[in-house]
């Protein structure tokens, strides 16, 4: 694809930029980020929490194939929201991971989604909660930001608006594995932990991406809690909780205790850190600690920021991740895993 | 420790016809707040009152009065949270449910959720016996009328006039004498909205915040540039930085009006009484009461003094 045409698929509908004098400098500082690599990145966890080792590997390779298909968006030159939708819809069809196909069960043995995206560029966003019956949420959830001009529609009304859109409606039996249902019957026990077994084996999925034009986007989506009541809504379809994106400060996206998360709207509490300067490691870990101290929740979050440097980081035992930078993979699921190996490798 | 209540009925182009009953209507819910503070109550039970009294008054848009989404019918949104322990409670789209504040505190207090949405929440009202009303009680005539008139001519005109569109989410903040903040933040939405729509009230950081260290925030206005902003957090944030409430609140409205083009109006109060009621939009109906004294206004820069309503 040559230069201009490129260019201009990202253009459409944007209309013009208001001319700005600083702009010469913000561009040629992007290309010199784009030149060394750091620019385009993106991010993808698959989810915080104790993964039962014979689950691993399927989950590291998981979110390795995820990045992979979520860098080539922006290798073509396509936008970071396109990106992260790329990443996160690859890992709803996943049936090991908690979205989409693979999604745990309400405590009624039912599937309901939450999903956001967000674009750092506008702060536009689209959310769905507790929607039931499709493959894809997180494509739902961008088409609530592109189609209307609300932010969050939920349940039947989300489902109305699928049906709208022409979205294919599927069985919700089709989005149950197996192991899904055998961790709800598990669960319906009396004396089950629902918040500890949750903890345990299966979580959210997410990406975080800059592209080569520094705009950078979020993307979340989850089955929620295991054994969950019927319509409740965790932090994945709550902007600022499970999700929050913006130009100029950067991008998370977090997993684990929802309720936790949305008590300290960790994604947003993150942010603010990371605009008082602090590095997307530091200020991930800060927001990690202070849910844990505040409201005794662990999780994780992957973080970016437009200079590109991003974060993997949790207080889980564990948390599948990937990022894909200057041609490069890095992946881990254990705390200070950090494997690197060439993006084109197969594996 | 100074106790101090704040509620507001809605940021927004609040007509003539309504300004009065708007006004009385956040005066008594003040006056009631208070009450509770008064007689050493917590900030928790103190804003939860204040919005009931509101949602049961049909001028505002939350609970009775409430407007109707496309489809003709009521959906209800609340949140309410707990600044000691960081709890919260909230509920989306809930139908035919009088007072969701209570439902949203309810979800608080005996579930380990924070949110509960559409059915979900109505069966759970069903379980722990709240009592339903049925739509025709929760919706005036007035709003029959404006909705069916709004369906004739479409919603074309409403995307570019924002700050007109009915916004009289309804909310409180307080800080009791031992120093506990709280929120709550109730509304019925936008008129003629997308069924299932879910604005900024439920939504935590967006249409309310609490904490001990920092303070109390309820948020009015545009629902979706709240949410893009997370206004309530915001606010909070601000604060935490070491600003006073007023100018917390004030930035945090430019900001939002720079940023994403909305307008609205937010009520703060901070752990040492320190509190504010300000507002983008041309009116915000809000009243505060502290030391025996109600503070009350409607348009830009008032501020009139009366004694709380008996």
């Amino acid at each position: 694809m040559d230069q201009s045409k490129r260019r201009r698929g990202r253009r459409e509908g944007e209309g013009r930029k208001s001319y700005r004098p600083s702009l010469g400098k913000e561009r040629s500082k992007r290309l010199s980020l784009c030149l060394i690599g750091m620019l385009p990145v993106l991010v993808v966890h698959g989810g915080a929490g104790q993964i039962p080792k014979e689950r691993v590997e399927m989950a590291s390779a998981g979110v390795r194939a995820a990045a992979r298909a979520g860098y080539a968006v922006l290798q073509g030159g396509r936008s970071s929201m396109d990106a992260v939708v790329e990443a996160v819809t690859n890992l709803e069809n996943n049936p090991s991971f908690n979205a989409g196909y693979g999604s745990v069960l309400n405590v009624k043995g039912e599937v309901e989604m939450d999903a956001i995206v967000m674009d750092g560029r506008t702060l536009a966003s689209g959310a769905v909660s507790a929607v039931r019956n499709i493959a894809n949420p997180i494509q739902l959830a961008r088409l609530v930001m592109e189609q209307t001009s609300h932010l969050c529609l939920t349940a039947g009304g989300a489902g109305q608006f699928a049906r709208a859109m022409g979205m294919p409606e599927v069985p919700g039996d089709s989005l149950i594995t197996e192991y899904a249902r055998m961790r709800w019957k598990k669960n319906l026990a009396p004396n089950a932990n629902p918040v500890e077994s949750q903890m345990g084996k299966m979580g959210t999925v997410g990406a975080v991406a800059v592209d080569e034009d520094g705009n950078i986007a979020c993307a979340t989506s989850t089955g929620g809690m295991l054994n969950k009541m019927e319509g409740r809504v965790g932090d994945t379809a709550c902007i600022g909780c499970g999700g929050y994106a913006d130009n100029r400060a950067g991008a998370v996206s977090p997993t684990g205790h929802g309720e936790a998360i949305m008590k300290v709207t960790l994604a947003r509490l993150i942010l603010f850190h990371m605009a008082q300067g602090m590095s997307p490691e530091e200020a991930s870990d800060l927001g990690l600690a202070t849910m844990k101290e505040r409201v005794e929740g662990l999780g994780g979050v992957v973080t970016v920021d437009p200079q590109g440097r991003w974060a993997a980081r949790f207080t889980t035992t564990q948390m599948a991740w990937a990022a894909a930078q200057g041609g490069t993979l890095h992946f881990g699921v254990f705390s200070g895993e950090d494997v690197t190996q060439d993006i084109g490798d197969p594996n | 420790m100074k106790a101090v209540l704040v509620v507001h009925g809605g940021a927004w182009a609040i007509p003539d016809e309504l300004a009065d009953a708007s006004v009385k209507g956040v005066k008594a819910a003040a006056s009631e707040g208070y009450r509770v503070l008064g007689t050493g109550g917590s900030a928790l039970d103190a804003v939860e009152k204040a919005v009931r009294a509101m949602e049961d008054n049909p001028v505002f848009d939350a609970g009775h009065g409430a407007v109707l989404n496309a489809d003709g019918e009521v959906e209800l949104d609340a949140i309410i949270m707990d600044g000691q322990t960081l709890g919260s409670g909230a509920v989306s789209c809930v139908q035919n449910i009088a007072n969701p504040v209570s439902l949203a505190r309810a979800v608080m207090e005996k579930t380990d959720h924070v949110m509960l949405t559409s059915r979900g929440a109505n069966l759970f009202a069903e379980r722990i016996g709240f009592k339903t009303a049925p739509t025709e009680t929760l919706v005036t005539a007035y709003e029959r009328r404006e909705w069916e008139k709004a369906k004739e001519y479409g919603a074309g005109v409403k995307e570019l006039f924002h700050s007109q569109l009915c916004h009289d989410t309804v909310g409180a903040v307080a800080v009791d004498s031992c120093g506990n903040v709280a929120c709550a933040t109730s509304t019925g939405g936008i008129r003629n909205k997308m069924v299932g729509r879910v604005g900024d009230s439920p939504v935590i950081g967006a249409g309310g915040y609490a904490d001990n260290r920092s303070g109390a925030v309820s948020c009015t206005g545009h629902g979706e540039s709240i949410l893009k902003v997370t206004l309530a957090r915001l606010i909070i944030f601000h604060i935490e930085q070491g600003k006073e409430v007023e100018d917390a609140v004030e930035l945090s409205l430019r900001y939002m009006d720079e940023r994403v083009h909305g307008g609205g109006g937010a009520i703060a109060v901070s752990p040492s009484g320190q509190w504010a009621a300000t507002f983008t939009t041309e009116r915000m109906a809000w009243a505060a009461a502290e030391q025996g004294t109600l503070w009350y206004g409607l348009n830009p820069q008032e501020r009139f003094q009366d004694k709380p309503v008996q």
